[in-house]
């Protein structure tokens, strides 16, 4: 698949946006039980400002994906069947009550109408990265992304986000929570790294579908694409298989889990056991973790393989191929005689 | 509930593409169009085409057959490009089961394409819109026309009338029957979409070619002077050929 530049873009601010809202707000929830101390107001109105900035940033640039932006607001219309408009109005819908959220905060109102819409941006938020999940996880037609493996991951990557950027404050405003925020970024991190290998290590199993099935004909007949009707590329062959990509995956893909994983893991370990836990290597790991997640996202589209390639003849046959004779999966035949 | 599609007979389709371009040349100035090019005239021309025909080879060498395989949109019973669209501008009609897409609704997402696992549905780039196979309804539905002209273009056009067009849930309709006695086929049979178009299936002609020369040489047949003629006029110019460059 092509991978949407503008699609990627949302991915990173809106999963900084939800996953830092997540991390404010469940602090503040918890003195609603007696648990902890809660946050300076200051700290809480930043946060949120910059969760409120990014989401309006990654809304802007996914309307670049569309063709007609003007009329991105009828993506509301079919939210009983479509996860993208689920996803439009949930996005849409958590900007709107965060503002709420932080005005009432800003004014101090009344504190139940605060928690109330608090707790509603908390939930909205998660439901906007739930459907944005489902769009790729519900599409049976790309199957390295139709599983559950995807919404594990991608819901992983905003919490990941959101705890790097969450011990980023926690350190310059000096709260008492920066010992938590280490482990919490260390764990989400180390569990994205699992899921992403599990999302890598299931496409050596998939049972991929073949041409015969595709044009319904014996599955034992030898076939090969003659002509696809066109000299040169049209939108099914551009859309739907990046060339290029596919060209420069074997360099993006160790990359990806190099700065998504590997630098993060390895500087918090870092920072963990020396006991030099400070803004610098946070900052480093928070950025690593967003430059690799977008390279990540691209490398994401990049190894979805749609079915409808089979009929131009670009679809892979057997196992996962990056690159000739490495990483490549290999048939064993077992024979008595040879 | 009707369902209109197309029945495409393999076994007579020549790969000629005279349907993909008449399909063109209709919609790009009907209701349904332009279907944009672009380049049109240069190095890399591409374009919207509702039709494309692919060309497969099938068997080993020497044992092969050639076949073609004309796809646009199947508009299947369980369409699963209708329901992911976000604004309901892609529907289903429920009087005649065609699959359309209302272009002033559609907010070009793309996201109904990667929902087809046939690949018919192609992004417009000077429209910014979604556009596919409308099986001419403005043809099948125009009372202005004579009644034998109400059929898609691809239908009307393919001289070798490998394309039928009717409901294929009508049992007295010559699509069903067609379907039913050449056992039709659908594409991508376990993605459970239940495609309207159908195919008929490629049957092995064996043509014997002793008979037949047996037949062509006979002198009473009437073309054994014209075939004797042109053997003989063939022959004499090789021998020219021969003297002159000796």
């Amino acid at each position: 698949m092509h991978p949407p530049i503008s699609l990627i873009v949302f991915f990173l601010t809106a999963g900084t946006s939800i996953g830092l809202f997540i991390f404010t707000y469940f602090i503040e929830f918890l003195t609603l039980f007696g648990k902890g101390s809660g946050l300076p107001k200051e700290v809480v109105l930043v946060s949120g400002i910059i969760s409120l900035v990014l989401i309006g940033i990654g809304a802007f640039a996914a309307s670049f994906h569309l063709g007609h932006k003007l009329r991105a607001w009828k993506a509301i219309k079919r939210f009983r069947t479509s996860w993208l408009s689920r996803e439009a109005v949930f996005s849409g819908a958590y900007g709107f009550t965060l503002l709420i959220y932080l005005f009432l905060m800003y004014y101090e109102i009344n504190p139940f109408f605060e928690h109330f819409f608090g707790i509603l941006t908390f939930i909205i938020g998660i439901l906007s990265g739930f459907s944005t999940a489902m769009i790729y996880a519900t599409n049976k037609f790309v199957l390295e992304w139709n599983t559950s493996l995807t919404v594990l991951y991608y819901l992983d990557m905003y919490l990941m986000l959101g705890s790097a950027l969450f011990t980023i404050m926690s350190l310059y405003y000096g709260l008492p929570y920066t010992g938590t925020f280490v482990f919490l970024t260390f764990l989400f991190v180390a569990l994205g790294f699992g899921f992403r290998l599990a999302f890598n290590i299931r496409q050596f199993y998939l049972k991929r579908p073949t041409l015969n099935e595709a044009l319904n004909l014996p599955h034992n007949r030898t076939i090969r694409v003659l002509d696809t009707g066109s000299t040169t590329e049209n939108y099914c062959t551009t859309e739907f298989y990046y060339r290029k990509g596919k060209e420069l995956l074997s360099t993006t893909l160790p990359i990806s889990y190099l700065l998504t994983f590997i630098v993060p893991l390895i500087l918090i370990l870092y920072a963990w056991i020396t006991g030099t836990v400070n803004l610098y290597i946070f900052w480093t790991v928070y950025l690593s973790l967003l430059v690799g997640s977008a390279v990540e996202r691209w490398t994401f589209f990049v190894e979805g393989n749609h079915v409808q390639n089979l009929f131009y003849g670009l679809y892979p046959e057997e196992g996962y191929k990056l690159r000739k004779g490495f990483m490549e999966r290999k048939e064993t035949r077992i024979s008595l005689y040879n | 509930m009707a369902q209109y599609a197309l029945v495409i007979d393999l076994n007579t389709c020549v790969g000629c593409h005279a349907c993909a371009t008449n399909c063109k040349e209709w919609n790009t100035q009907a209701a349904f169009g332009p279907l944009s090019d672009y380049d049109p005239y240069g190095r890399h021309p591409s374009g919207v085409w509702y039709n494309r025909i692919m060309s497969y080879e099938i068997g080993e060498f020497p044992n092969t057959q050639v076949f073609h395989l004309p796809k646009s949109c199947l508009h299947c019973q369980d369409a699963p490009c209708v329901p992911v669209c976000p604004t309901g501008a892609s529907y289903k009609r429920e009087q005649d089961g065609i699959v359309l897409v209302n272009y002033d609704d559609c907010i070009g997402c793309k996201l109904c394409s990667w929902s087809c696992p046939y690949g018919c549905r192609e992004y417009d780039e000077a429209d910014k819109v979604m556009k596919k196979c409308t099986l001419c309804i403005d043809r099948v539905y125009d009372e202005t026309l004579p009644p034998e002209h109400r059929k898609p273009a691809c239908v009307l056009t393919c001289p070798a009338r490998a394309r039928f067009f009717g409901d294929i849930e009508d049992p007295e309709s010559e699509v069903f029957k067609a379907i039913e006695e050449r056992n039709g086929f659908v594409l991508f049979p376990d993605m459970g979409t239940n495609p309207g178009n159908h195919y008929l299936a490629r049957t092995e002609t064996k043509i014997n070619l002793e008979e037949f020369e047996k037949h062509i040489l006979k002198p009473d047949n009437p073309l054994f002077l014209e075939v004797m003629k042109r053997h003989h006029v063939s022959n004499k110019s090789a021998e020219t050929t021969v003297e002159e460059v000796g």
